[in-house]
């Protein structure tokens, strides 16, 4: 190697290792700012009412209180809206993550006249205001006297779940290689076994990133239980913490809805930690590029 | 409780649930039979077969109810009593009569407007510095993207109370800082003032982190060669990204910009736990859902939908037009 070539390593190294100290910095300065809302919301959970108020902020609660957790959970029937919010959430997103794989396989691997159109009329529908469709949806259940039920939140699902989790599903299944389908369709496989047994297990990230999208959907959903619930013990957990707050005149109880939005948010960052990798992976692989 | 529940609520909406599932395949059979028929390609019919479950969808649950709610924003109907046909007169009372359709558009766009590209420039600054190969990258994309899962309803309440004026976090950090300028720390839902930086604050809070994820995919596919050239060529870091780096990405940030404005305009939870304080924001979501669901002025709600949906449509039509200018596509150099 030529002196030259030694030297612009050398001085490539040093600029290298001076731009990592800085991007250190600025990352873990980013990480501690976005990170301390959360543990306050996590101290003040644990904390006697008067001690969240303290000036100046008191970071460790003294004494700690466990039983913030418990109060908040039985002040309304949490256990309840719990399997309620379950029973929503497992129902939607089984739905989703079958049907939208299933319409994405049929975009992404079919030719048929008007596929490209109908394409681009599924995207536009991702710029639609929910609110729009939101009334007529609402009259139309109301019709059907089902007001007040579960059926409005989770039946929609059954329909591809959502033009975004076919848009993702679809852009991964066209970086899958033809080759497999193609040699199970000469060994015999019908449209249905090759989507099940060979497409489905190679979409496999992208099945886990809409089945946590969804989960994440369902699960945080305020409007539409809010507008189709009606009887307390339906509630959802959203619904619950919402009528929680606002419900009451008196001052609200903070510590108690710190706890419950920590137990809230609990579920999903526990599966986010445990399916991280392959998440993130396969929303950056499908990379929504255009 | 609980089992009065399974038989009342849980069972039939599941019975139901199934009942339309297998109503939707066996649709799907019929479609296929049906097509092949007709004599169409076996590769075209199953096309079509398979799309079904979404064309059906798209039909019953946004064709039809987006025809529905244009007529019905020419009606006045309380649910109760058939629509009554009023012409134009919903459309006129928002724009004359209705003290709180204009500050309500004002923060909605603005907020969209200065939260979405502050959150995309952001999340790309960070997704930039995370893509050199740092140690720890795992943690960081984790701590980075955990606010965006939070429970919007958790947000709302996290935020609104770190707001609070006088015992909230933020107020405690900002008053020794303004007591040398004599100011009051800013009474954030409060005061008409500060709601929008509010707001824009925790929209950056909850979406940097989903957006950075996305950008790191796009900058890893960003090829290794082009800007190795560059820098032997004697670009520099800045020189490489701006020449190289971000017009390759351009496409990503499209995206970003055009569903976070989407989004952003949409806004609705976080808005709806908030508004318990006087002055804080009323937006557009907010107005139509205390006209259509609280006080059953379906119509008008309508009309305001239409409304925002039409704002929408022209944001978007104008940042595509805008793109062609600034958004390069690889074919476009082919």
């Amino acid at each position: 190697m030529s002196q030259r070539g030694v030297a612009w390593r050398e001085s490539r190294r040093r600029r290298t290792l001076v731009g990592q100290v800085v991007a250190y910095t600025v990352v873990t300065l980013g990480a501690v700012v976005l990170m301390i809302p959360f543990a306050w919301m996590l101290s003040s959970s644990l904390k006697p009412l008067d001690q969240v108020f303290a000036d100046p902020p008191q970071w460790i609660p003294n004494p700690i209180q466990w039983h913030n957790y418990v109060d908040a959970w039985t002040a309304l029937p949490f256990t309840q809206f719990l399997f309620n919010t379950l029973f929503i959430t497992l129902l939607g997103m089984a739905a989703s993550i079958f049907t939208s794989a299933l319409v994405a396989y049929g975009f992404a691997r079919y030719r048929f006249p008007g596929r490209d159109l109908l394409f681009i009329v599924l995207l536009s529908t991702m710029m639609l205001p929910y609110v729009v469709t939101l009334i007529p949806a609402f009259l139309i259940w109301r019709t059907l006297g089902l007001i007040n039920t579960y059926d409005p939140l989770v039946i929609g699902s059954l329909f591809g779940g959502g033009p975004f989790f076919i848009f993702l599903m679809r852009q991964f299944m066209l970086s899958v290689p033809l080759e497999m389908e193609e040699a199970a369709r000469i060994d015999g496989a019908n449209t249905f076994q090759i989507f099940t047994r060979i497409m489905l297990p190679l979409v496999r990230p992208a099945l886990l990133a809409v089945g946590i999208f969804s989960f994440q959907g369902f699960w945080n959903d305020f409007l539409g239980p809010l507008i189709y619930l009606n009887d307390l013990p339906k509630y959802t957990m959203t619904l619950g913490m919402f009528f929680f707050v606002g419900g009451t005149s008196e001052a609200p109880k903070w510590h108690w809805l710190m706890a419950m939005s920590t137990l809230i948010a609990l579920p999903i960052l526990v599966i986010f930690f445990l399916a991280q990798r392959q998440f993130i992976e396969g929303v950056m692989l499908t990379g929504l590029k255009g | 409780m609980m089992p009065e529940l399974f038989s009342q609520a849980y069972l039939p909406t599941l019975l139901r649930y199934l009942f339309i599932a297998v109503g939707i395949g066996v649709t799907m059979l019929v479609l296929y039979q049906v097509l092949t028929r007709l004599g169409v390609r076996a590769e075209a019919a199953t096309g079509y077969t398979l799309i079904t479950p979404w064309l059906l969808g798209f039909l019953i649950w946004t064709a039809f109810p987006i025809l529905a709610s244009l007529y019905l924003s020419f009606t006045e109907y309380n649910v109760l009593q058939p629509p009554q046909w009023v012409g134009l007169e919903n459309y006129g009372r928002i724009f004359s009569r209705d003290i709180d359709f204009w500050p309500a558009l004002r923060i909605t766009v603005l907020y969209a407007f200065l939260s979405v590209p502050l959150g995309v420039a952001g999340s790309l600054l960070v997704a930039i510095l995370l893509s050199t190969n740092i140690r720890g990258l795992g943690i960081y994309r984790t701590i980075y993207y955990l606010p965006s899962i939070v429970p919007a309803v958790a947000t709302a309440l996290l935020w609104r109370w770190l707001f609070n004026p006088d015992a909230g976090l933020l107020n405690n950090f900002l008053r020794p800082l303004l007591r040398p300028f004599n100011l009051p720390p800013p009474n954030w839902f409060g005061d008409e003032r500060f709601v929008l930086p509010a707001f824009i604050i925790i929209s950056l809070w909850g979406i940097a982190g989903a957006n950075m994820v996305i950008f790191l995919g796009a900058l890893k596919n960003v090829p290794r060669h082009l800007l190795e050239v560059a820098e032997i060529d004697g670009a520099n870091a800045w020189q490489r990204f701006w020449a190289v780096t971000l017009p390759l990405i351009t496409p990503v940030i499209f995206l970003q910009l055009v569903m976070g404005i989407i989004g952003a305009l949409q806004i609705f939870t976080v808005a709806a736990f908030i508004r318990y304080t006087p002055a804080a924001g009323k937006f557009m979501n907010i107005l139509i859902y205390q006209a259509g669901f609280q006080q059953f002025r379906m119509g008008y709600a309508s009309a305001l939908a239409w409304i925002l949906f039409a704002i929408i449509l022209g944001l978007t039509l104008l940042i595509f037009r805008s793109s062609e200018a600034w958004v390069y596509y690889e074919t476009t150099r082919k």
